[in-house]
């Protein structure tokens, strides 16, 4: 940001396109960003703390939340993992079909959520494809692992994406040294290459969790939206208020948002600590 | 250490090479005391078709340090990359110490390789990248911290045992680099352009610590440079590529002294080089006048188009007409310019003769000067230390004679890429 600024210092004199721009993006980010979620706050708390309370500790409420970071958790998990496991084979070697494999694990990026979630319901629906063999007792959709499922396909490309680009800018002079050492492969991805992608671990994580945790669209054609049994906490805010339930939709509103200013935070400010400088 | 013999394999056509193989084997089979540290022969390599080593062939003895010089895109890189085993080659074999690795890969050969950026490992200590190849090893670990201490003593690095990579010097980098490597007691030690990121100052210094380090260890190392000077001091013999093509290879002295081609020749110092026929009684001629040139000429057929090279220091100036014994007289000649640079003092001296005028085909060597009053003759380089320059100060204008300490006739060929009766395409 600070190169930006200083780039243009070669201009002299005044720049009405300063003023301007800077009270264009003021003047829309208070009603598009910042009022809306002022006001989720001011909401919440209009009745005090303790209606904050009562609503959050709610059941429902508390299993929604729940099952949303730990639907979340599993994909970040997933991601992570084989995040790492394509990355590492797409950036290493070449072979027919490389860039097709690329372009499929980023397409979900550009499908709409719902149509996700619609896809992978006729896919292993009780009637799709792949679900009308499996027993009635091992159905996948309208259980929690469907809403994983659902997180996984929509985060991955995130958590990829992240890992690809530290794996094909990282300096190979660093494993080749590891090889001429002594060492196996093993040896060298969890001595040199692993340390390399600390960075880019914790940012793919943060990212799809921050994702997973709000997701909406998919989730909602995917879990079956059961209170207390497949209810994300995303759900859960959208039936409450379909119920007439603002205060209590506004509870968990507000524990999400949390969430996410956590989260940006640690991605924005923590940035030289997350790649270990 | 006396420099190896090198088999020259320039010349060696396809069926050589495969009887070479069964070669390859009785060598694997005899005893590894007397086969030198490397042994590389007939390395050929191609990247997307196109060629960047040429047949290839040279040995490392025991103990010795040899140069691969070249510039950028010359293959030194690829070959040190074939030796680590980090890249397969088309053809062509690699043994170390008699032992064939042409097919064994990076982690089992036990070259150690110092890269140009180190590849020190960053979020390790200078500590732990030192003990990594004993580690993975599954060495003890007081074994292990012994052989870091002694090591770090070795490379006067005790005190920055606790630092990050990042947090030392370029020339701490590289001492914990090749402290690296010197723990898993390499078979020999590979640089890859060791001086490259350093300052003209410090790489002075450096290299002769490292120098004075392989003396100590006795490891036998190939170093990769680009630059000539620290070729000549660092290596205990040279050789030289030329896009994927090994020129020559020899002691310092040897290549710089008596280089083989026009390459190695301009490659390694500055070279005069004046275009002339071979004629009757072991001379050269060239235009008007003719160098008695001894059995240098007498290589040659009569009549065979030849190149006089010679260095600038090699050149002998006398504005009384009398020459030193053993000094080939060349020509008269008019001081052009006088230049002082710092050690000693250049002069460009036009020669008195008219120059022979390329032949159809061949390039044109130097150029006679166009100007209006059309001065013919040629202006060659002479370099003067400041005692000669003392002894027998120079003006511009003064009228000189020439002669020639030391020079070699080289074969003058009609196109640059064609030397020594091979021809590498250059369509590829």
């Amino acid at each position: 940001m600070s190169a930006a600024v200083s780039a243009m210092r070669h201009v002299r004199g005044f720049d009405p396109a300063k003023p301007f721009g800077l009270g264009m993006v003021i003047l829309l980010m208070l009603p598009l960003v910042l009022l809306p979620l002022a006001s989720i706050f001011i909401f919440g708390m209009k009745d005090g703390m303790r209606s904050f309370w009562v609503a959050l500790s709610a059941p429902d409420a508390v299993f929604a939340l729940k099952l949303s970071v730990v639907t979340s958790f599993y994909a970040t998990l997933f991601n992570v993992v084989f995040g790492i496991l394509a990355a590492y084979v797409l950036s290493r070697y070449t072979f027919f079909g490389r860039t097709a494999i690329i372009v499929t694990i980023s397409l979900p990026t550009a499908i709409p959520t719902a149509v996700a979630g619609f896809a992978l319901l006729l896919l292993w629906g009780k009637y799709g494809m792949i679900g009308r063999f499996i027993s009635e007792d091992h159905q996948l959709m309208f259980t929690p692992y469907a809403i994983i499922l659902a997180n996984i396909f929509v985060t991955f490309p995130l958590a990829f994406g992240v890992l690809m680009s530290v794996f094909e800018t990282m300096d190979r002079s660093l494993e080749e040294a590891s090889a001429t050492i002594g060492a196996t492969r093993w040896q060298t991805f969890w001595h040199v290459t692993l340390p390399s992608l600390r960075g880019a671990i914790v940012t793919g994580a943060l990212l799809t969790f921050a994702r997973a945790i709000g997701e909406f669209g998919s989730t909602i054609l995917v879990s079956g939206n059961l209170a207390g049994s497949t209810q994300t906490a995303p759900l859960y805010i959208f039936a409450k208020f379909n119920e007439g339930q603002v205060e209590a939709a506004n509870a968990v509103a507000i524990v999400l948002a949390l969430f996410s200013f956590a989260i940006f935070s640690v991605l924005f400010f923590a940035r030289d600590w997350i790649e270990g400088k | 250490m006396l420099p190896e013999k090198v088999t020259d394999d320039s010349g060696t056509t396809r069926d050589e090479r495969a009887r070479r193989g069964d070669a390859r084997a009785a060598a694997a089979a005899s005893s590894p005391a007397d086969a030198p540290a490397a042994s590389v022969r007939g390395l050929s390599k191609s990247f997307k078709g196109v060629r960047v080593l040429e047949d290839v062939s040279f040995d490392v003895a025991e103990g010795e340090a040899l140069v691969l010089l070249g510039a950028s895109g010359s293959g030194k890189t690829t070959i040190l990359r074939v030796l680590a085993g980090l890249e397969r080659p088309d053809s062509g074999s690699v043994h170390l110490h008699g032992r064939d690795v042409t097919d064994l890969p990076a982690r089992e050969r036990g070259v150690g390789v110092i890269f140009q950026s180190y590849a020190l490992f960053p979020r390790m200590t200078v500590e732990q990248n030192v003990g990594y190849g004993l580690r993975i090893r599954g060495r003890k670990r007081r074994d292990v911290k012994e052989k870091v201490e002694s090591l770090l003593e070795l490379v006067h690095l005790v005190d920055q045992r606790k630092k990050l990579p990042a947090q030392l010097s370029g020339g701490q980098q590289q001492r914990v680099a090749i402290a690296r490597t010197l723990a898993y007691e390499p078979q020999m030690l590979l640089f890859d352009e060791p001086f490259g990121a350093l300052d003209a100052q410090i790489r002075v210094r450096l290299r002769r610590e490292i120098r004075a380090l392989l003396r100590d260890v006795n490891v036998p190392a190939l170093f990769i440079t680009h630059d000539q000077e620290e070729a000549l001091e660092l290596g205990d013999r040279i050789a030289v590529l030329h896009s994927g093509h090994l020129e020559q290879i020899g002691t310092p002295e040897e290549v710089y002294n008596r280089p083989e081609t026009e390459y190695v020749a301009t490659f390694l110092g500055a070279a005069n080089l004046l275009l002339g026929v071979v004629a009757r009684g072991n001379r050269v001629e060239l235009g008007t006048v003719a160098v008695e040139a001894g059995s240098e000429a007498g290589r040659f057929q009569v009549g065979q188009s030849v190149k006089l090279v010679f260095r600038p220091e090699d050149v002998r100036v006398s504005k009384t007409g009398e020459l030193p014994a053993d000094c080939n007289p060349l020509a008269n000649g008019v001081v052009e310019e006088k230049h002082f640079v710092g050690a000693y003092e250049r002069l460009s001296v036009r020669l008195d003769l008219v120059a022979r005028a390329p032949r159809p085909g061949e390039p044109p060597l130097y150029e006679i000067s166009e100007t209006p009053e059309r001065r013919l003759g040629v202006p060659v380089i002479v370099t003067r230390t400041k005692s000669e320059t003392s002894a027998a100060p120079l003006r511009v204008g003064d009228r000189v004679t020439l002669c020639l300490t030391i020079f070699r006739v080289l074969p003058n060929f009609p196109l640059a890429s064609e030397r020594g009766g091979r021809v590498i395409d250059t369509q590829k």
